[in-house]
């Protein structure tokens, strides 16, 4: 095998390093010298030949408490290098502009009107987004696959060439990703969930979908339909032509718009909302486990209104999961709900372009 | 393991409130006390920070035995407890609370800043955003803002073993959600937390294990991830479920 020429060595070298400060926040030159395995006088090199195309600072760092100098501290230049994150939801368009080191930069969303096409909430991205960042990235829920978004219960999409709409509407790439694999890339990256193996990150929005990120690469070829798992056969007709599917059994389109008031009559005492609630969980923990059955995760992340939901009905949840997946299977798994909340999927669409911007300066 | 219980028994004159029990808690994990009303649940905690003397059994801490006989015997053993009642002063800030009895002094002056600096960190490593200014009046907090302050000031003081004794009872369905995240939020940091609750949904959404008494005795103990409702709550109501529980004197379940 030819070794890599020196040149070549330096480029993989310089994005191991912005990488590493990417992800994980200032550092001294010490630090950084450990975490990649590099010689001292190599980080100096790198790290001075970054600061010359502005990527990266150093700052008079933290006081240790020790007496003697502080330590320098290298940092990114969070302008220096930027994503367009956008999500698309049934509602709105939100739009994030973040920097080198996961700061936001910008900040601003749209409303959308209910039933809309692609091409008006391309539209409506290419508004937010205009030409910031060195990639675009976009968030939809729904199964998503190069680009296409091949269904889509919460948009009511099917079949459509979303990557082209957006291209169309900003002339410029754009990279789509599903909505549920975005927020497990961001709190895998961004959030608590780092040290998840396989990891689950399920997104309750106008449709049931979940997301999974085995050690901490997205998995290809789009997201889980978990609200087209059959929990109840010959049960209530879904509107993707099944029947008995979770979305349907749960009524979740209901839960999209009231969970907050579900759970609060459930809370105060309001026997019938306390059986909805029961049974979702069950259906949701049945559910589940064909899901842990197949994929193995070691950690669940209950996101959107799956959250309220879990928190809300996590004896009947675990209960039905208990009964549903195998004892190796359920021993190492965590259930848990998201740190960053709302804003998974867009972190975890901003991390996906950084993710791919590293890459290429490879 | 960081705390282990064993042959743990208290009488209160003629009444055995508890009787034999045996329960370990290991760092990092949520250990939830079930059971009924006079089932010994606080009785045991109070036995565990120092409130209660024991009769019989011991108490080992990292292995080693150790006589807890005052509260502050259990503090210096890094275990804290946090009462249903919350134990904040109304009309302090939220700094002021933290500290309380432990403030910080720079020469003869209290270090305001290094306090002030030392709870927003404390706050944040929790992720709890719902306190945005550390020094409004802990009086002009939310139910669920004062728990999450009086769970901080567990936490500040480099605690090991965190008791909770019914912390969400007097709270909303939102605000009992983020008490909830906060306490698995505690145990992903490596504490260990004992967890006492009369809700088996909060139960089932942050412990690890569940440990079920029934009139002062130790029924079981299951892994959450195997346990389901009804075993719970007939574990709770019978002492027994199935195979598991309690039995009688000559070994036959009742």
């Amino acid at each position: 095998m030819a070794r890599p020429g020196t040149e070549e060595l330096r480029r993989r070298n310089r994005a191991a390093l912005l990488g590493q400060l990417h992800r994980h926040g200032p550092q001294t030159r010490a630090e950084l010298t450990e975490a990649l395995g590099l010689n001292r006088s190599t980080i100096a090199a790198l790290a001075s030949d970054l600061a010359e195309s502005g990527h990266l600072q150093e700052t008079t760092g933290r006081s240790t408490g020790s007496a003697g100098r502080p330590s320098t501290l290298v940092e990114c230049v969070p302008k220096a290098l930027a994503v367009a994150a956008v999500e698309i939801r049934a509602d709105r368009v939100r739009f994030a502009l973040v920097g080198l080191g996961g700061e936001v930069l910008e900040r601003s969303e749209a409303a959308l009107a209910s039933g809309a096409e692609p091409v008006s909430a391309a539209a409506a991205a290419a508004e937010l987004a205009g030409s910031a960042g060195a990639e675009a990235v976009a968030a939809v829920p729904g199964l998503v696959d190069a680009g296409i978004v091949a269904h889509s219960t919460e948009l009511g999409w099917a079949g459509r060439d979303v990557a082209a709409d957006l291209a169309a509407a900003t002339g410029r790439e754009w990279r789509v990703v599903d909505t549920a694999t975005a927020a497990a890339v961001g709190e895998w990256s961004r959030g608590d969930a780092h040290e998840a193996t396989t990891l689950l990150y399920l997104h309750g929005g106008r449709g049931l979908t979940a997301g999974l990120v085995v050690e901490g690469r997205a998995q290809r070829g789009g997201s889980i339909q978990l609200g087209h798992i059959v929990v109840e056969p010959n049960g209530r007709e879904c509107a993707c032509g099944l029947r008995g599917c979770l979305e349907a059994e749960m009524e979740a389109f209901g839960y999209a718009e009231d969970i907050e008031e579900a759970t609060l009559a459930a809370g105060m005492g309001d026997a019938a909302a306390r059986d909805a609630l029961h049974r979702s969980g069950e259906d949701l923990g049945r559910a589940l486990g064909a899901v842990v059955t197949a994929t193995g995760p070691d950690e669940i992340l209950f996101g959107g209104w799956l959250r309220e939901l879990y928190l809300s009905a996590a004896a009947p949840v675990r209960s039905a999961l208990a009964g549903a997946t195998l004892p190796h299977l359920r021993s190492r798994l965590r259930l848990r709900t998201p740190v960053l909340g709302d804003e998974g999927a867009l972190t975890g669409a901003a991390e996906t372009g950084f993710a791919a911007l590293i890459d290429r300066m490879r | 393991m960081l705390l282990e219980l064993t042959g743990i028994s208290k009488r209160f004159g003629p009444v055995e409130v508890l009787s034999d029990v045996d329960l370990a808690i290991d760092a990092g994990e949520v250990c939830a006390l079930v059971g009924d009303n006079g089932a010994g649940k606080s009785t045991l905690v109070k036995c565990v920070a120092g409130i209660h003397g024991i009769d019989g059994g011991e108490v080992r801490v990292d292995g080693e035995a150790r006589h807890i006989t005052s509260p502050r015997d259990a503090a210096a053993l890094g275990i804290e407890i946090v009462y249903q009642d919350l134990a904040l002063c109304d009309n302090l800030d939220v700094v002021e609370n933290l500290f309380l009895g432990r403030e910080r002094r720079r020469g003869l002056v209290l270090d305001d800043d290094a306090m002030e600096q030392l709870a927003a960190e404390t706050l944040s490593s929790l992720a709890v955003r719902t306190i945005r200014n550390l020094r409004q009046p802990v009086a002009s907090l939310s139910g669920g803002q004062r728990q999450t302050v009086a769970i901080a000031k567990a936490v500040l003081w480099n605690s090991r073993l965190v008791i909770l004794d019914e912390p969400t009872a007097a709270l909303g369905v939102a605000q009992t959600r983020q008490v909830l995240e906060l306490i698995r939020r505690l145990a992903d940091q490596g504490l260990a937390v004992l967890y006492i609750s009369h809700n088996l949904n909060d139960v089932f959404a942050v412990a690890d294990r569940i440990a079920a008494l029934y009139l002062g005795r130790m029924a079981a103990v299951l892994d959450a991830a195997d346990a389901t409702q009804s075993q719970v709550v007939e574990l709770i109501t019978s002492g027994r479920s199935g195979q598991l529980g309690l039995t009688d004197q000559n070994g036959v379940r009742p």
